[in-house]
């Protein structure tokens, strides 16, 4: 064999492994599911046929589908921006010369460590009505206690708290690492131009974080649609799929209702949907970014 | 007025003082370089002037005002850091006028003095660039030229040059030099480089472990060094000090290699280049030489003691000659053997 053929042979050797976890559980899986979602569900009696675009069909006219999505819209719109910001802020923060610097930025990581069974145990409790933290705050000032997670109108509020809760300390620590790379110079550079802090950090410091703020998007938006693992605790998406979202219900769709076909069809739609949300991201932004 | 002084200031980073009561005054429209070895305290008392830190104890004047307690920007003054300290994001006209739109001043003020400073340190054709596209030399002057628009009176500069190479380093050395002049402004510059001193400074401030070792003109500083440090710190090769006593000095030709009445137990210094290769004079034994085109630098040896001779031309040395070196009465320095401070001696015996 050629020097150039054993080269390649070589290369492909290595990429082997990788590939192979690939192909069999990201890409075999990816269009197994695409083909399920236009076969109908099989079952003891009627088995599984080709239906084309049916299960889609029924998608549209599906209630709880439309229910979830808007709910999976407004539970990003509420945790994205809120988290990101409060990310930054913190991550500020605890840059600077505070006394117990360490153990201020512990603390604002130790959310993430946790794992999002045990954050919402937590918060079970401080929504808890009557004996929960929060009813027990309000209740000495004379407020009334509330069923904050029995509620529709507050069950998908009081999961974004949470979340946001949970995140920004994951965040902060993206920023804060970029912060360190800053040079001091340029912010005393600034100070000696007569620029404020808040000056400095809109027309330098944020810029500059840029980078770090679309792949933290990225994976707040990612986050959004794929954590769901408080739902199972907290509410079970209740009541009345209130506080359900995207992801849940496929959950529930496929190991509930035992509806494949359906459950594929879904999937098929949030994976679309991810996929678009990345690509119009970097499009957009990639832009407007200073990478060093 | 934009004079600059600084009375009995001490800094003390947690429990280590590392200035120990300084005093400087630089006055208004004066060049003055604080010149020292790395670590001596200079970027600190820079940043003291500008307001970066704190002093610890004594007070800082600018024009005649206490401003030990206000913040940099009410000091009105510039600065040009080592890393020069750019925007990466901004292009190099936003860069430029940072500091103008900072203090809101009109927008067709500021593109005409843009105009005029770009223009100023040749800059002009590279206005939209970012940073990152320029070369050392443009960043450079980029830098100035954001510490120039802002028509301060007093400029402070840490290093500007240390990251440019040999001959970027003397054509800038001679720009800030005529735009300082031209501008008439008070300029603080800081560098570990005598001869960026040297070259520059109307005044230079040589500073050692947070003190100020001796401050006078170029020529002061190297006509009449105060101490051993400064004779040793000031030219390059630096002063001979040695200490004429012991093996070779016994056979010494007083009217070739004079030396001074006061010599005696003290130690003397002399230039390598006021020194010369002759048939009389002090025997020594050659060792080196290094060829640097104009002239070659000698290294000799009597007894133990190393002589650095600077002699014009080639000259070929292959170790072991011997041969004498002569000198002027007037090229003799002595200082205080244990003191190290310099002794006037007018006689020479
Ligand atoms: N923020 C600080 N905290 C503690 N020590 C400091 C701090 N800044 C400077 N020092 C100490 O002060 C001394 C003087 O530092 P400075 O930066 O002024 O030196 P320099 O003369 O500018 O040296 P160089 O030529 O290497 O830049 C050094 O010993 C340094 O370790
Ligand atoms: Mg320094």
């Amino acid at each position: 064999m050629s020097r150039r053929a054993l080269v390649h042979v070589y290369g492909w050797l290595l990429l082997t492994p990788a590939a192979i976890l690939l192909v069999a559980f990201t890409h075999y899986p990816t269009v197994t599911t695409v083909v399920q979602s236009l076969f109908s569900t099989g079952s003891a009696t009627r088995p599984s046929r080709f239906v084309g675009l049916d299960n889609y069909r029924f998608m549209l006219d599906d209630e709880v589908f439309w229910k979830v999505l808007w709910n999976n819209l407004w539970y990003a719109l509420g945790t994205i921006p809120a988290s990101i910001a409060l990310a930054i802020l913190m991550a500020v923060w605890v840059n600077r010369a505070i006394p117990a610097r360490g153990l201020v930025r512990m603390a604002y990581f130790t959310p993430t460590v946790l794992p999002m069974i045990a954050v919402a145990n937590i918060w079970l409790f401080f929504y808890t009505p009557d004996i929960g933290l929060i009813d027990q705050v309000l209740g000495a000032f004379g407020i009334p206690a509330h069923n904050w997670l029995g509620d529709p109108a507050t069950v998908l509020g009081c999961i974004i708290v949470m979340t946001v809760w949970k995140e920004a300390g994951f965040f902060m620590i993206f920023y804060l690492a970029a912060l360190q790379t800053l040079p001091p110079e340029l912010e005393e550079a600034a100070r000696v131009e007569g620029a404020g802090r808040w000056y400095f950090f809109r027309r330098v410091t944020f810029p500059l974080l840029m980078p770090t703020t679309l792949f933290v998007l990225i994976n707040a938006v990612m986050n959004s649609f794929k954590l769901v693992d408080h739902l199972f605790i907290l509410t079970k998406g209740g009541p009345d799929n209130a506080s359900s979202l995207l992801l849940y219900y496929i959950y529930e769709v496929a190991f509930s209702f035992f509806d494949e076909a359906y459950a594929a069809t879904l999937t098929v739609v949030l994976l679309g949907a991810l996929a678009a949300i990345a690509l119009a991201q970097f499009l957009l932004l990639e832009r407007r970014i200073h990478y060093r | 007025m934009s004079d600059i002084r600084l009375e009995r200031v001490t800094k003390r980073f947690g429990q280590t003082e590392v200035l120990h009561g300084i005093d400087l005054a630089a006055a208004s429209g004066e060049f003055v370089v604080l010149l020292g070895p790395s670590g001596c305290g200079k970027s600190t008392m820079l940043r003291l002037v500008a307001g970066l830190e704190s002093v610890t104890t004594g007070r800082v004047l600018i024009g005649g005002e206490d401003v030990t307690e206000r913040s940099p920007a009410a000091r009105r003054l510039s600065m040009v850091f080592q890393s020069y300290a750019l925007f990466p994001h901004l292009d190099v006209a936003e860069n430029i006028v940072f500091g103008l739109r900072v203090r809101r001043v009109a927008a067709a003020d500021r593109a005409a003095r843009l105009r005029r400073v770009a223009a100023m340190v040749g800059l002009a054709h590279l206005l939209d660039r970012k940073p990152a596209q320029l070369s050392g030399g443009q960043r450079q002057r980029v830098a100035l030229a954001r510490a120039i628009i802002a028509e301060h009176p007093i400029c402070l500069m840490d290093e500007p040059l240390s990251n440019l190479d040999a001959k970027l380093r003397h054509e800038m050395r001679i720009e800030i030099r005529a735009l300082q002049q031209s501008l008439g402004m008070t300029v603080v510059y800081v560098t570990h480089d005598q001869t960026e001193a040297m070259s520059m400074a109307d005044r230079v401030m040589l500073m050692r472990d947070g003190r100020v070792e001796q401050v006078g003109t170029p020529d002061e500083l190297y006509q009449r060094p105060a101490t051993t440090f400064t004779a040793e710190f000031i030219g390059a090769p630096p002063m001979n000090i040695l200490t004429p006593s012991g093996a070779g000095w016994a056979e010494r030709e007083p009217d070739h290699a004079p030396l001074p009445a006061a010599a005696s137990g003290a130690r003397v210094g002399i230039r390598p280049e006021d020194i010369a290769l002759a048939d009389h004079g002090l025997p020594v034994r050659l060792h080196a030489a290094d060829y640097l085109g104009a002239d070659s630098i000698v290294t000799a040896r009597v007894g133990d003691q190393e002589v650095v001779v600077r002699v014009p031309g080639r000259l070929r040395v292959r170790g072991g000659e011997t041969a004498h070196l002569t000198w002027a009465s007037e090229a003799v320095h002595a200082f205080d053997a244990t003191s190290g401070r310099r002794i006037e001696a007018s006689e020479t015996q």
